[in-house]
């Protein structure tokens, strides 16, 4: 079709050229057309004014010679009546014209002149019969002055006799100054030709070329290369039948018109030529002028043209960017609205499968809860049934706290919260955590940590859990059972000495994902779905909310993934270098300064090494017992021991027991002995119950190392000094509680009063500034405050306390509880002076950590 | 910014083409009655008699071109307009340019006429002639012209050019027998006999016109480089001594060429210059010819030898003898513009004038200031002339005229007339001339 318009518009465009051509064709032919007929009127037009002109010099001379004749009648009569003719004209003067007067009388041969000599009319030639007033006029000669001249005959008549002939000579050159001083701006020539004898005898000045001449009609020929036979014979019949004759002949190489004027009745003619260019100098400028309006004319047109074209040219440009903005607009607004149908799909399709998801468990705690309504008093079904409830509570929890992220990072009201955690702390919390959702689906959860220069690290260590949970949950979910699952923390280069570059994988041998999926993993509200896929629970936020933190954290993921052979899932960052550390000083207060690593894989033992190397503690590698126990025996004998023994528990080494005894049997007891390991590794058990043993957990840390060396320390202190089993009870504290609803507010007392704890429950946070002011000093052990409340707020009624002024105001713990779970609540809660945040809904196990720290 | 700037462009275009076009519909009304915005400018005319020459076809008349180049050279420093007037006899019935010139000039018809050295002569004894002498440009006037054209004490015409006669030569062939080239008649007549024993049966080329030269070389060698030039002629034109005393030489020599077959007779008598002896000459086999000056750089003529050419004077007892002869222009007396035409004149003869017209013919010329290099083969005879050796072969101051009386009687002598008959004619003519 496009292609279609295309010729269409191209044949336009020929058609139109193809008119142009024809009106510019037909415009050209006119003009053309109406030069020439301009050429040829203004031609014919100084043909008819050269006519006139040589009219004009034809008649002058016509006149002088009329005039001649006229008076040499009137000098005739007169002498015939003188007494003495004879001395009338011996005594005549010459006159410019009149040059010689002569008289024959009547029956001689011979007479008088003027000038004093004989005078014969032999002299004179009237052969051709050319007269003029009647009066005969002789050719042309040269007379006694050496120029042209002629005479005149007249009868002297008395009484109707004749008496005598006057002969009067008259000159050609007094013709002179009765012709016109040039003509046709000086580019004519002009000749006086006799007749008969065809001789030139005049040239009037400014008529013709100084530096030739011709001498004769013959001579004008050759001279002019007039050699046509044809045009000779015309030329000469017109000057013996005394008729005008013009014809365009060359002179010099240009076109000329010449012309030969018959003057008194041919006796002499006017000779000569006139250029072409001379004659139309008049109808050329007048072509000029018009060709110069044309081609004007035709300028402006082009011009027009010109401007019209890039006018269409701007305007096609115009359009056509307009089109493909258009075109662009078009496809965005296809794309956005495709996207928008996606996304309404996707949210339609989030909200069937929340309705479900939520609906569910909802159902479960509504279900148990009426079947523990029934059954109150089997206590063991009771059990069963919260157990249950508490399942079904935690996934509706986590199923909220998805959807509250999804929402809070779209609004761009996630603020990451920088502060130094280990990545011990990290990998411990995410392998308690998920090493256990693996056993429950027999999966194994492997973990490793290799090439990380730093352990202490500047991020925000909840979200980074949040990160990696998800990806290993969704691991753990699409993982079948008894599949592998692999947990790796590398340490990549560092780009700058002041962050750790580290990449996180995860990768299982699970279920697997289509490329198709894979495109939109990270898009909220989508779920892999297929016939296995479908019994796992989730929100389908997972995904993009850890996309979107890791982003944020101004790192990338990357996925790979192929159907039924497994997923992996990549993770890089980078984190900032503490630049101080506070228990710089721990393992010279710990004692320790030496230690052993036996680990039969020699890459880990060097990774340990390499951790430690900052430390100051002397690493020494021992790949197997028997090589451990001559390095100890060594030490033994040297002045430095082993203060500390760590032994790399080997999963698939039966022997491990037997090595952890014959190492406690050699090593002292004193000398702790850590066995690297996890912590449901088989026999384990046994081999922590040996003396100062312990397990350090997988992968190996300083921080981990610091932590159970301090527990170890704490232990064997605490064992001595306290008694088992009291620590872990709330007995006898009491505590300020700000809570506005009533229910949580009932269950959190009586959670305190199966701890042995107490509470005074407020309902607000003024209530609660008044009361701790009203207070005793130590009445409250602590304050348990929620957040939003009415009247004053957890964080106001924070800062009010601490504005108290008492003593016990600064130091009492404030601990949040709220349902404001996010970094930035407990961010805001830290700020306002509290001491800790915990989220609702409260884990009574979390409470009495929290509450044993700060209390 | 670009496409602002075109659009600033094409506006202020537009407002030009536009500012243009309201101009040129513009009239500048006329501030008086009187159309006619300027008459021709009246230029002083002086009218200038000469022959007419034919035009070569589609051509110019190529004779005139350095006469007419310092004619306009004048025209332009004095503001005046020369009008030509002309005549050539068409045949020989008619009168000639001679005849004609003698008539205007006596009857006051022209301002200015080139002469021919009889009418020089004839109007300078009629006393028609202004005295040229007081011209600026007389001054630089090399001696032998002043002396060519005096007449009675008057310097009457001053040519433009100096036209020299030598002796065209064929060096190598002269080298070849072991000649020097001649420079007495016995010098001449004795290579003649060389060459001619070496079968060179004809040793001298010639024709109708030139062979005179030999007459005045050897009539005039004293009489123009002697101290008596003066007293010479007087006692010529007054009759005390004969032209035929003088001429007698010439003419024996003559004879004996003829007598000896060093020249054809026959065929000199029917030969036109250059026309008849020319091819046998450049075909080196005639060692000898006589032309003048111009021959020498005219490709049509002598000009592009295929040997070593050399121009030498004509043998004479004092040497070799360039014979010069000269036509001059002369202002009638009563001239209707005297002044105009003296002024003409002075402008045309002056040096830089002649400059030009000598650098355009390469001929020698009348200003002892203006020298113009010849070509080698003209060397000699140049160095004569500087020398101020030479003879006349015109002389004003004559009353019997030289040139053309001289060649017809040499015509008679090649005729078959005897010396005798031939110094009788010199006799009648000095006879005529002293009855005047």
């Amino acid at each position: 079709m496009k292609k279609q318009q295309k010729n269409g518009g191209q044949n336009k465009g020929k058609v139109l050229l193809c008119s142009i051509i024809t009106v510019f064709c037909l415009l050209g032919a006119f003009v053309f057309v109406m030069s020439q007929k301009i050429s040829e009127e203004m031609s014919s037009s100084a043909i008819q004014n050269l006519s006139e002109s040589l009219d004009l010099m034809k008649g002058t001379i016509e006149a002088i010679l009329r005039k001649e004749a006229e008076f040499q009648k009137l000098m005739a009569q007169e002498i015939a009546v003188l007494p003495d003719p004879v001395e009338f004209v011996r005594s005549y003067q010459k006159s410019q014209s009149i040059v010689k007067v002569s008289l024959i009388m009547e029956g001689e041969t011979e007479g008088i002149s003027n000038i004093g000599e004989l005078f014969s009319k032999e002299e004179l030639d009237f052969s051709s019969g050319k007269t003029v007033d009647g009066l005969p006029v002789s050719e042309a000669y040269v007379n006694y002055m050496g120029t042209w001249a002629y005479s005149i005959q007249c009868p002297v008549t008395k009484d109707g006799r004749q008496i005598a002939s006057l002969y009067v000579e008259y000159i050609y050159d007094s013709f002179e100054k009765s012709l016109p001083d040039g003509f046709y701006n000086g580019q004519a020539r002009l000749y006086v030709m006799d007749a008969n004898s065809e001789r030139m005898i005049l040239k009037p000045k400014g008529m013709g070329e100084r530096d030739a001449g011709h001498l004769n009609l013959k001579d004008f020929y050759r001279a002019n290369k007039i050699s046509e036979e044809t045009l000779i014979e015309e030329v000469s019949a017109c000057v013996k039948n005394g008729e005008n004759i013009l014809f365009y002949h060359n002179i010099r190489g240009k076109r000329a018109l010449n012309y030969m004027w018959a003057v008194n009745d041919g006796s002499l003619f006017l000779i000569g030529y006139v250029p072409v260019e001379a004659i139309q100098q008049e109808g050329k400028s007048v072509n000029q002028n018009m060709f110069t309006v044309v081609f004007v004319m035709l300028a402006a047109f082009f011009l027009c043209c010109l401007l019209y074209y890039f006018s269409q040219r701007q305007q096609n440009k115009v359009r056509k960017e307009r089109e493909e903005e258009r075109e662009i607009y078009n496809k965005q607004l296809a794309q956005a609205l495709q996207a928008a149908q996606i996304a309404s799909k996707s949210k339609t399709m989030f909200l069937s499968n929340m309705s479900h998801d939520i609906r569910t468990p909802m159902n479960a705690v509504l279900g148990f809860t009426s079947l523990l309504a029934l059954n109150a008093e089997n206590s063991a079904k009771v059990k069963e049934y919260t157990k249950k409830i508490m399942a079904s509570g935690q996934h509706l929890l986590s199923l909220i706290n998805d959807v509250l992220d999804v929402s809070k990072i779209e609004s761009g009201k996630v603020v990451l919260n920088f502060e130094e955690f280990t990545l011990n702390d990290l990998v411990s919390s995410v392998d308690a955590i998920i090493r256990p959702m693996a056993s429950v689906k027999h999966q194994n959860f492997h973990v490793r940590v290799t090439g990380i220069h730093h352990e202490y690290l500047m991020g925000d260590e909840t979200r980074m859990n949040q990160i990696i949970i998800n990806l290993l949950s969704n691991a753990v979910k699409y993982t079948q059972e008894g599949g592998n699952i692999w947990f790796r923390i590398i340490g990549l280069k560092q780009r700058s000495s002041q962050y750790e570059h580290i990449r996180i994988e995860v990768e299982d041998d699970g279920y697997g994902m289509t490329p198709e999926y894979l495109e939109t993993i990270f898009d909220a509200f989508t779920r892999a779905e297929n016939s296995t896929t479908n019994k796992v629970q989730g929100t389908g936020l997972g995904m993009a909310i850890t996309k979107s933190i890791v982003e944020l954290m101004g790192g990338t993921i990357q996925v790979f993934s192929e159907v039924e052979k497994g997923s992996l899932f990549r993770v890089e960052l980078e984190f900032r270098i503490p630049e101080e550390r506070m228990d710089e000083t721990f393992w010279e207060n710990s004692g320790i300064s030496k230690m052993l690593v036996l680990d039969s894989d020699l890459e880990s033992g060097r990774s340990i090494r390499n951790l430690m190397k900052d430390s100051g503690i002397f690493v020494e590698l021992a790949a197997s017992l028997k090589e451990a126990l001559e390095q100890m025996k060594m030490n033994e004998e040297g002045q430095e021991k082993y203060q500390l023994v760590l032994f790399g528990w080997d999963p698939e080494d039966e022997k491990n027991l037997q090595t952890a005894k014959k190492l406690r049997e050699f090593v002292s007891p004193e000398v702790p002995i850590l066995l690297l390991a996890s912590y449901d590794e088989k026999g384990i058990e046994a081999a922590i119950e040996m003396e100062n043993m312990g397990i350090l957990a997988k992968p190996f840390f300083e921080s981990a190392l610091k932590e159970k060396i301090s527990e170890l320390k704490a232990w064997q202190k605490a064992e001595k000094q306290q008694e088992p089993g009291k620590e872990d009870r709330l007995e006898g504290l009491h505590f300020l509680a700000a809570e506005d609803n009533e229910i949580n507010a009932e269950i959190l007392e009586e959670i305190l009063k199966l701890e042995g704890a107490s509470c005074e429950i407020v309902e607000n946070g003024q209530l609660a500034v008044e009361r701790f002011a009203r207070a005793n000093e130590g009445e409250f052990d602590a304050i348990l405050m929620d957040v939003q409340m009415p009247v004053l707020n957890g964080y106001d009624a924070t800062r009010a306390i601490r504005a108290l002024e008492r003593e016990d105001a600064k130091k009492i713990p404030i601990i949040a509880m709220t349902a404001n779970a996010f970094a930035e609540d407990e961010k805001e809660a830290l700020e306002a002076g509290m001491n800790l945040h915990l989220a609702k809904p409260v884990d009574i196990a979390t409470l009495k950590k929290v509450i044993q720290e700060f209390v | 910014m670009e496409k602002r700037s075109i659009k600033r462009f094409a506006a202020v275009c537009l407002a030009g083409v536009v500012i243009f076009s309201l101009a040129a519909c513009g009239k500048k009304e006329n501030s008086g009655a009187n159309l006619i915005t300027s008459e021709k400018e009246k230029k002083e005319v002086v009218r200038l008699f000469g022959p007419m020459e034919k035009s070569d076809p589609d051509a110019a008349n190529v004779a005139r071109t350095a006469t007419d180049m310092t004619v306009i050279m004048a025209e332009e420093k004095l503001g005046i307009q020369v009008e030509y007037k002309t005549y050539t006899a068409e045949n020989y019935q008619e009168k000639t340019y001679d005849d004609v010139t003698l008539e205007r000039a006596r009857n006051q018809m022209d301002d200015l006429y080139l002469l021919n050295p009889d009418t020089i002569q004839i109007l300078g004894e009629e006393g028609k002639l202004l005295d040229l002498s007081e011209l600026e440009s007389a001054k630089n006037l090399r001696e032998v012209v002043k002396i060519a054209n005096t007449v009675d004490g008057k310097l009457v015409a001053i040519p433009q050019e100096v036209v020299a006669h030598g002796l065209f030569v064929n060096k190598e062939m002269f080298d070849q027998y072991g000649l020097k080239l001649p420079e007495t008649p016995e010098d001449f007549l004795e290579c003649c006999r060389v060459f001619q024993e070496n079968g060179i049966e004809t040793p001298v080329g010639a024709n109708r016109w030139w062979l005179e030269n030999f007459v005045f070389a050897q009539a005039y060698a004293d009489l123009y480089n002697g101290k008596n030039t003066a007293a010479e002629i007087e006692a010529l034109n007054t009759g005390k001594s004969k032209y035929s005393d003088y001429m007698r030489p010439g003419f024996e020599f003559l004879q004996e060429l003829i007598d000896k077959g060093y020249i054809d007779a026959k065929a000199a008598y029917t030969s036109e210059a250059i026309d008849g002896e020319g091819p046998d000459f450049l075909a080196q086999k005639t060692p000898i010819v006589m032309a003048y000056w111009g021959a020498a750089n005219t490709k049509t003529a002598y000009g592009d030898p295929d040997f070593e050419m050399q121009v030498i004077g004509f043998p004479s007892k004092r040497g070799q003898m360039p014979v010069v002869s000269m036509t001059g222009y002369g202002i009638s007396k009563e001239a209707e513009h005297l002044e105009d035409a003296k002024s003409l004149l002075n402008e045309m003869l002056s040096d830089e004038a002649l400059l030009v017209y000598t650098k355009t013919n390469r001929v020698i010329s009348p200003s002892k200031n203006v020298e113009v290099d010849c070509i080698p083969a003209l060397k000699p005879l140049n160095d004569k002339i500087k020398e101020n050796v030479y003879v006349l072969g015109s002389n004003a101051g004559m009353k019997v005229e030289q040139w053309g009386n001289t060649c017809l009687i040499v015509r008679d002598l090649l005729n078959g007339a005897t010396v005798d008959e031939c110094m009788e004619k010199f006799d009648r003519l000095q006879e005529e001339s002293l009855k005047e």
